[in-house]
């Protein structure tokens, strides 16, 4: 009973992860960038929660995903606008790895001299401990919430991309940014849209893992490596794939952590690394 | 190489030489720091700048040669510095074999399979109760070591291994190999098509790469007798690498120099002179290397090198003289075309 407990749990705490990457695999479908910020941005949009918080006392703070989005949205449609737009034509790759590598390093540094180095968390109250039970098992209240908003926050983005007109440009833009332009579209306003849609989803992951665990102006290192290895599991630029991605990092870090708690994450690196040796594109990447 | 340039290289080896007799501990201690860190910049180039692999857990050899050169140490009861080439070997049987599998990956991929992989070690490391776990591990047999000699050795090492980097990446970059590595770098499916052995390319790239990290890390480590996994195999430890090959010049032998001068600098303008706490100098650094991107981004030793002019420690071939081949100038322009650490020729 306690291993389907323990998997339950890995697959609601997943959707979390594959919702942290999915900003990710989104920048990388679309605009081929590899932003090393992704994590940095996940770290400064749960300290602008735990500030709103502080700042708003009586409201719950599922209540300010809504503010942290958006600014996290006005946060990325900025840095794509102002510093990576610049970089995005560019052959050489290493050009937005460096760009985003500084941005990092800026961001995280600032962090620290700005709100210290200590661990916080985000107060949720009674939610962050209430558990129900559903069919003889103990399953916590907010890991089936966190699931329900992947889902839902999924599915938007699904119908965003592949039924909206404004899905069609991106799509077209990913496919060939120079013809694009022929049809009337400015490929860099779009990639401003898509790095804030990015962050916003990003930024809703961070809140709610801030809700879950404690965290540092440090821990956009680790955020980071989670995303990236959900995009890489999924297969770059599919939506389900990160959040199946996502699902598997999640069972297998807390399957792990259940026969070996002093293990961290490493049975989800260790499924990341077996899982991409074996199917070097992804799980639902196209073989090539 | 000129012969000014042999009497400078000349004088610097006997400076260095000499170091323990005229540096206070203090600069000794700071520039060991600094060979070290170039040495290490120089592997990272050359695997990103020359063989096209982005590796993102170079990390991984760097705290194994530590740990190797501990434990090696430790078991052996001997005087760490008389075991040293064991972590080097180490490093390199290590990354012989996970070639095998992470060479299966590629960009992006090899690069988050190399940091996940170094995370792996990492994890495994803390877990195990020999090797200290998370608390780390001291190195006892130092005591077998004069005191006196401790410092002065660790500077040796440190400029030796420097030197040894940067000549050595010369070296193999002026042979065969190292040609096919730069086609490897170009166009991996034209190296092929034309019958060079691009796996084969790759590897060496890479095992060379592994050992130089694992024995630069061994030295670090062994100077401040003590090693953690949270230490040895921090992220940072590719992130300042990276840091210095890209803002120096990616691809170029002096750029990782340049760079790391520009690293330490830096962080001693910033935390000694300006007397603010390291998140500043940190800071600094991304904005330099946001700069960079935008403003130059082939790094700045091109632009160094457009102003002082000359060849420097460019791996180009050099067409024999006019006067004995017919028609030198067309061949001078196609080999300036295939090389990436001159300015390109417009």
């Amino acid at each position: 009973m306690i291993w389907i407990e323990t998997i339950v749990n890995g697959v609601l705490y997943g959707g979390l992860y594959g919702l942290l990457g999915v900003g990710l695999a989104l920048i990388v479908g679309v605009m081929r960038v590899v932003n090393l910020s992704h994590g940095e941005f996940i770290v400064l949009s749960a300290f602008i929660g735990v500030s709103l918080a502080h700042v708003l006392p009586g409201v719950h703070p599922l209540v300010l995903l809504a503010p942290v989005a958006v600014i996290a949205f006005a946060l990325g449609f900025g840095l794509q606008a102002v510093l990576v737009n610049r970089v995005v034509t560019r052959p050489d790759p290493f050009a937005s790895i460096l760009l985003t590598f500084g941005v990092a390093v800026v961001m995280r540094n600032l962090m620290v001299e700005i709100f210290g180095a200590d661990p916080r968390n985000l107060p949720a109250g009674r939610l962050a401990h209430a558990s129900t039970t559903i069919a003889g098992l103990q399953v916590g209240v907010l890991p089936i919430l966190i699931l329900v908003v992947s889902i839902a926050l999924f599915t938007l983005l699904q119908l965003l991309i592949m039924r909206t007109r404004f899905g069609r440009i991106v799509r077209a833009t990913a496919d060939n940014r120079d013809v694009v332009r022929l049809m009337g579209v400015n490929p860099g306003r779009v990639y401003n849209v898509v790095m804030g849609l990015a962050l916003a989803l990003a930024s809703v992951a961070g809140m709610l893992l801030a809700i879950r665990s404690s965290f540092t102006p440090y821990s956009g290192v680790e955020r980071l490596l989670v995303s990236f290895e959900v995009v890489v599991l999924g297969g770059l630029g599919t939506f389900w794939g990160a959040m199946i991605g996502g699902i598997a990092l999640g069972v297998a870090e807390l399957v792990g952590l259940r026969f070996d708690p002093n293990s961290g994450p490493l049975y989800a690196h260790l499924l990341f690394l077996v899982v991409v040796l074996m199917r070097p594109n992804g799980l639902f990447g196209a073989r090539s | 190489m000129t012969r000014t340039g042999r009497m400078l290289l000349g004088a610097a080896g006997v400076a260095a030489a000499a170091g323990p007799w005229w540096l206070g501990d203090g600069p000794m201690r700071f520039l060991s720091e600094l060979f070290l860190m170039l040495a290490m910049a120089q592997m990272w180039n050359l695997l990103a700048g020359y063989a096209g692999l982005v590796s993102m857990g170079q990390q991984v050899f760097v705290g194994l040669g530590a740990y190797c050169l501990f434990a090696t140490s430790i078991a052996l009861n001997v005087a760490p510095f008389w075991v040293l080439p064991v972590a080097p070997l180490f490093c390199a049987g290590v990354a012989a074999v996970v070639a095998l599998f992470l060479f299966r990956l590629r960009e992006a991929y090899f690069a988050i399979g190399t940091w996940v992989f170094s995370e792996v070690v990492s994890l495994l490391v803390s877990k195990s109760e020999r090797l200290g776990g998370e608390r780390g591990m001291g190195l006892p047999t130092a005591k077998l070591i004069d005191p006196r000699w401790l410092e002065p050795l660790t500077f040796w090492l440190s400029a030796a291994i420097a030197a040894g980097a940067i000549a050595g990446t010369y070296a193999l970059l002026r042979s065969r190999v190292g040609l096919g590595l730069m086609t490897v770098r170009d166009n991996d499916l034209a190296a092929a098509s034309i019958g060079v052995d691009v796996w084969r390319c790759r590897f060496v790239a890479f095992v060379l790469a592994a050992a130089g990290c694992g024995l630069a890390g061994a030295v670090s480590f062994a100077a401040t007798l003590y090693a953690a996994p949270s230490l040895a195999f921090d992220p940072n430890w590719v992130v300042v690498m990276m840091f210095a090959v890209l803002i120096g010049g990616i691809g170029t032998l002096e750029g990782p120099i340049v760079g790391v001068v520009i690293y330490f600098a830096l962080r001693e303008l910033v935390t000694v002179v300006f007397n603010l706490s390291a998140g500043w100098y940190l800071v600094g650094l991304g904005l330099a290397a946001i700069g960079v991107m935008l403003f130059e981004p082939a790094g700045l030793w091109p632009l160094v090198r457009k102003r002082l002019g000359g060849d420097w420690l460019s791996v180009q071939r050099q067409p024999p003289p006019a006067d004995t081949a017919a028609g030198a100038t067309g061949d001078r322009t196609a080999t300036a075309a295939y090389d990436r650490t001159g300015v390109r020729s417009p």
